[in-house]
């Protein structure tokens, strides 16, 4: 019996990077996708042979093992709501919400139903991170002091820009993935976060935070900051990137979670890029969220790491509204205002 | 020619020797508290040996101050009292107040004062604030900087010189320093700063920061400025943003000479710096380029005494853990 999976909503650009690797996993049957727009959903079915579904609850009600959540952030909960009721998994993109009230609302429907819930956080999948992690595990930095981390991206357009869908730009887009792999690596969690945020400051008129530099406290001692900022031209030799640079008492970490790529100059791009190599992130994360449904087993990346990761971000709004750092309550469950 | 005279025989004072050796002046010679210091740097760049400050300011022109920080302020004050030129390595002073006696007092006296903050001429440093001032990245946005070496040697006597945070200021006054003043002089005016680092942690021999800068034109500045990088593993990076376009470079790229031999172990990064490209010998080039002409130096005395307000301002910031805002910050 194949594993059926269901693509609700193509609108956040990895949806095709899972179809795409979903479609090489054997035991997978990738039952339809859903979306709001009719041409993509004609794209989907040309391009990739994909039954398409114009309502999103016909797919729902089909039997689905899996069904993978790529709308825009402001959707994530409605969208997690309609399937928990009827598919035993989710995968949802990141951020899981755009507000505390929302992704708690989604964390419980998701106990209520029975239902796995997974985020998806392909860096963790990324070789040069989960070395890392094994690296840190096996305590060769000794006392971690810092991190000095970014993930600086190109600036991505359409609803990405638009804070009613997304519920804002490059700090909530950029924030959660090296939040996340901070708590993974140690287990601990953000005590405290200061920020600067720039709006059209890289892209004048954008209307949208488009720079971020995070400073930030964790509970096992290390501090760190993060930019976020989309500060990477369209010219640039590569999207973006995910850096993180350790200092512990007995050495230095520098890790480039993309750092595995070739340099590819094409005239048919008419510049020099970096072309990735070896297994992708994306690919990391697929096979996990597979093995989960084929396994029955938990999570390894829950809506709990969803929210927590949320919560840093938008803390760090707050920040640059309040001009003072902030702090974040160890409990998980208490609600801030 | 101008006769030069040294203060202070430490290891920066041997990168000044070497340039001034070069240069078409006099190198009249040295002094230290530690006799010994003055004799071997006399021996190994030129020049005499003084016996006392006093002895060194009434024969030379050019004083250049490379003592430790907290005597700066003294020296500084001396020489310009008796009309010398004056370089004063960074940072000009230990505290605001220092910095501003002695900023005031050269103005009166109408001394000419040189802060020596090299790093405006490193070449690719150049090169990079020329991207932002001909146009090239559009609206400046955002700078970011890495300065991460090992806790200073140089003996016993001068690594606990170092280790004494409340004399020496730490990694932020030593050397977050530079990219404080670099930022500036590539972003203007500094609006606010919040940091954090290992100033009170009590850990030996070791310092670092993690600091971000507002300036006033809304732009955004990280420095990370490292005590706490094995010794011999230290790196560099600079990247600036605009609205049109990056400019980046670190220690770690592949140079334009690298060797590999079975004396060298692993790679060893051979970075050239030929002539009037090297840094010191270039700002001691400049200073006495700007004395013949009277044209204002690259960094005037109050760029010096703004760097070290920042970085005052950094140190507030990680032992309040609150940002500063520099118009409100005292010093």
């Amino acid at each position: 019996m194949p594993i059926r999976i269901g693509l609700c909503s193509m609108a956040h650009g990895h949806a095709f990077s899972y179809l795409k690797c979903l479609q090489t996993l054997p035991e997978v049957e990738v039952v339809g996708a859903w979306d709001e727009v009719p041409s993509v959903l004609e794209r989907i079915s040309n391009q990739f042979g994909v039954p398409t579904y114009s309502d999103l609850n016909a797919l729902l009600i089909g039997d689905l093992d899996g069904v993978i959540i790529c709308s825009p952030n402001s959707h994530h909960r409605q969208h997690v709501e309609m399937s928990a009721i009827q598919v035993p998994n989710i995968l949802c993109e990141k951020p899981i919400a755009t507000s505390e009230v929302d992704g708690l609302a989604m964390l419980e429907v998701c106990r209520d139903t029975d239902t796995r819930l997974q985020i998806a956080f392909p860096v963790r999948f990324a070789p040069a991170i989960t070395e890392a992690k094994r690296i840190l595990d096996q305590g060769e930095l000794g006392t971690v002091y810092s991190a000095s981390c970014t993930n600086q991206g190109s600036m991505p357009g359409g609803w990405f820009v638009n804070s009613e869908l997304s519920g804002g730009g490059a700090v909530i887009d950029h924030t959660v993935h090296v939040i996340d792999l901070l708590r993974w690596f140690w287990g601990t969690e953000v005590t405290e976060v200061y920020a600067e945020i720039g709006h059209s400051l890289l892209h004048p008129g954008l209307g949208i935070d488009d720079a971020g530099l995070l400073s930030f406290q964790l509970a096992n001692g290390v501090y760190g900051t993060l930019d976020t900022s989309w500060s990477r031209p369209p010219a640039y030799r590569i999207w973006g990137n995910v850096s993180m640079d350790l200092v512990g008492s007995e050495g230095v970490l520098a890790v480039n979670a993309f750092g595995q790529a070739l340099t590819l100059t094409s005239e048919d791009t008419g510049r020099t890029h970096l072309q990735p190599w070896g297994i992708s992130p994306d690919m990391g994360l697929i096979r996990d969220f597979v093995d989960m449904i084929r396994l029955g087993r938990e999570p390894s990346i829950t809506g709990y790491d969803g929210l927590q990761a949320t919560r840093v971000a938008l803390a760090a709004y707050k920040s640059a509204k309040t001009g003072v750092p902030i702090s974040l309550p160890l409990d998980p469950l208490t609600k801030e205002d | 020619m101008l006769k030069v005279g040294i203060v202070g025989a430490g290891n920066i004072a041997q990168i000044h020797g070497r340039s001034w050796a070069e240069l078409p002046v006099y190198l009249q010679g040295w002094f230290d508290v530690v006799p010994a210091a003055a004799a071997r740097s006399a021996q190994k760049w030129g020049g005499g040996i003084f016996h006392s400050l006093e002895d060194l300011l009434a024969n030379c022109d050019i004083v250049d101050v490379c003592t430790s920080v907290d005597y700066h302020k003294e020296v500084v004050l001396a020489a310009a009292a008796q009309g010398k030129a004056i370089v004063c390595e960074k940072p000009l002073a230990r505290t605001v107040s220092d910095c501003q006696d002695v900023v005031s007092y050269c103005e009166e006296v109408g001394a000419r004062l040189f802060v020596a903050q090299v790093v405006r001429f490193f070449p690719q440093f150049q090169a990079a604030r020329e991207a932002v001032v001909s146009g090239q990245l559009g609206t400046p946005a955002t700078i970011r900087t890495v300065r991460a070496f090992g806790f200073p040697g140089g003996g016993a006597h001068r690594a606990q010189q170092y280790a004494d945070f409340q004399r020496s200021g730490g990694v932020v006054l030593d050397v977050a320093i530079h990219d404080v003043d670099y930022q500036r002089w590539c972003f203007g005016e500094v609006e606010r700063v919040f940091a954090r680092g290992l100033l009170e942690a009590g850990i030996p021999q070791t310092d670092h920061a993690l600091i971000l800068l507002r300036f006033t034109s809304g732009a955004i500045g990280h420095i990370e400025a490292s005590w706490a990088h094995k010794q011999g593993l230290s790196r560099t990076h600079l990247e600036i943003t605009g609205t049109k376009g990056i400019v980046e470079w670190d220690s770690r790229d592949k140079d334009s000479l690298e060797a590999a031999t079975s004396t060298t172990g692993g790679t060893s990064k051979l970075t050239p710096y030929v002539g009037s490209d090297h840094p010191w010998y270039a700002e001691l080039a400049h200073f006495l380029q700007c004395l013949e002409t009277g044209a204002p130096f690259r960094v005037l005395p109050e760029d010096g005494l703004q760097a070290v307000r920042i970085c005052e301002a950094v140190l507030h910031s990680i032992r309040t853990g609150l940002p500063v805002t520099m118009s409100e910050f005292e010093g």
